[in-house]
């Protein structure tokens, strides 16, 4: 796992040092520590960047780091069942347009404990952290949540 | 993606835009320039039809022919001759010319005559041209190469993309089918319009049969019309043909040029149909069906 190694690293280190009940901050994964991508980037490069992350999203973002998108696994496969051009085309294509364009995000003012019960109530694994101005920040993945719950 | 209009044309030459909404362009002219006083007849007799018809045109011809299929084959009259020749087309008859290069260093020399550099579609996924022709901060005629799905062109265009010029128009020139043969797939138009670059039809060399003749390619012109209507009703901005006075001993690409005798004729329709379309966009939208 190449990108968020350091992120487990710390988050090992700030969790063993302290007892009470981790915050949303103590979990984000920080935005170079998984899959962003530009948004004139194709499909294959994006996954290529999430296979990389081994997390299972990809947020495209505008060069000034607004969030314009997300693919993740599952957008990935319902794809599969329903795009019919070749393979090599729907490869080629803008990530952007196979990506979904108004995911549910948070902020990192969200307390920890709401922000997992919107995850368990919509089923996903992962929410984009953004700040006021739209500005993606961070991820929230639900794996560093479990991990830090457990040490409590 | 947004819809980019290119134009073509610097200094006192009449402008020629390609793109959405606009008039359908001509890019035509003999393969080769063979030499001045052919080139400068062809340029008057083409201009007379484009004018009649009232077409927006840009006259194209090759100096150096560098795909010929033998060695015997007549190559061009080189960088030097053939530039001064396109240059004195420009000033003599106010016509934006076109021309293509198949060596990187040529580009720089070709860039500061013509108002349109070529891609040739062999060449069309070379680095070192698509780098040139960037460089030449001219507009770009990218051919799809016969070998090229039209959706992987979009390499192509990321690669001049990143070079610094976005002045680029695709064509389609066939695909092959199988040996000898080629195909025109007429999605490849919306495809390769979905980079948001005008899309040109290179009808001429659409019918070449690539050296079916053993060392020379030969060409089913009698399609020519057939394809130009359906490209056109397709959806193109521009249209490309090779044209001769005397095809027969045209000296590059004899079996394909179209006897400029038929000109007006395809020419109208072209742009009969072009007009339509646009009508019919207007009247009912476009890209009205969807895949869900």
């Amino acid at each position: 796992m190449r990108y968020a190694l350091n992120f487990w690293i710390n988050m090992e280190k700030t969790m063993s040092t302290r007892n009470n009940i981790p915050t949303i901050n103590d979990v984000i994964i920080p935005i170079e520590e998984f899959a962003v991508v530009q948004e004139n980037v194709i499909f294959k490069e994006a996954l290529e960047e999430m296979s990389y992350s081994n997390i299972g999203i990809v947020c495209i973002v505008d060069e000034k780091n607004n969030l314009l998108g997300i693919i993740t696994d599952g957008d990935i496969r319902r794809k599969l069942l329903k795009v019919q051009k070749p393979f090599s085309a729907f490869l080629i294509d803008n990530a952007l347009d196979h990506a979904a364009l108004n995911p549910l995000t948070i902020y990192a003012t969200t307390t920890l404990k709401e922000a997992v019960s919107l995850m368990e109530k919509k089923g996903i694994w992962d929410m984009p952290v953004i700040n006021e101005d739209g500005k993606l920040i961070g991820l929230l993945h639900l794996h560093p949540v479990v991990k830090a719950l457990l040490q409590l | 993606m947004d819809k980019k209009i290119i134009k073509v044309g610097y200094g006192g030459v009449e402008k020629v835009f390609i793109g959405e909404n606009q008039e359908l362009a001509f890019l035509g002219g003999p393969c080769a320039i063979e030499n001045k006083d052919h080139a400068f007849k062809m340029a008057d007799l083409i201009g007379e039809i484009c004018h009649k018809v009232n077409i927006p045109w840009i006259y194209k011809s090759c100096y150096d022919k560098d795909c010929r299929s033998s060695p015997e084959s007549f190559h061009g009259l080189g960088l030097d001759h053939g530039l001064r020749i396109l240059s004195d087309i420009r000033t003599e008859f106010g016509v934006p010319v076109v021309s293509d290069f198949s060596e990187p260093e040529w580009g720089k020399a070709t860039g500061e005559v013509c108002d349109m550099v070529q891609v040739p579609a062999y060449l069309c996924r070379q680095t070192s041209i698509l780098r040139a022709a960037a460089e030449t901060n001219r507009p770009i005629h990218l051919k799809k190469g016969q070998y090229m799905s039209p959706w992987n062109m979009k390499n192509s265009v990321r690669k001049i993309e990143a070079f610094g010029n976005d002045q680029i128009v695709l064509a389609d020139r066939g695909t092959f089918f199988g040996y000898n043969m080629l195909v025109n797939d007429m999605k490849s138009f919306p495809i390769m319009a979905e980079t948001g670059y005008p899309v040109c039809f290179d009808a001429t060399h659409s019918i070449q049969l690539p050296t079916s003749m053993g060392n020379v390619s030969g060409g089913q012109r009698e399609f020519i019309p057939h394809l130009v209507r359906a490209a056109a009703a397709t959806g193109i901005n521009a249209l490309f043909m090779e044209v001769h006075d005397n095809p027969s001993q045209a000296l590059s690409d004899a079996n394909t040029v179209l006897d400029i005798k038929y000109l007006e004729n395809i020419l109208n329709q072209a742009k009969a149909v072009h007009e339509v379309r646009l009508e019919l966009l207007d009247k009912y939208g476009e890209n009205n069906v969807h895949q869900e």
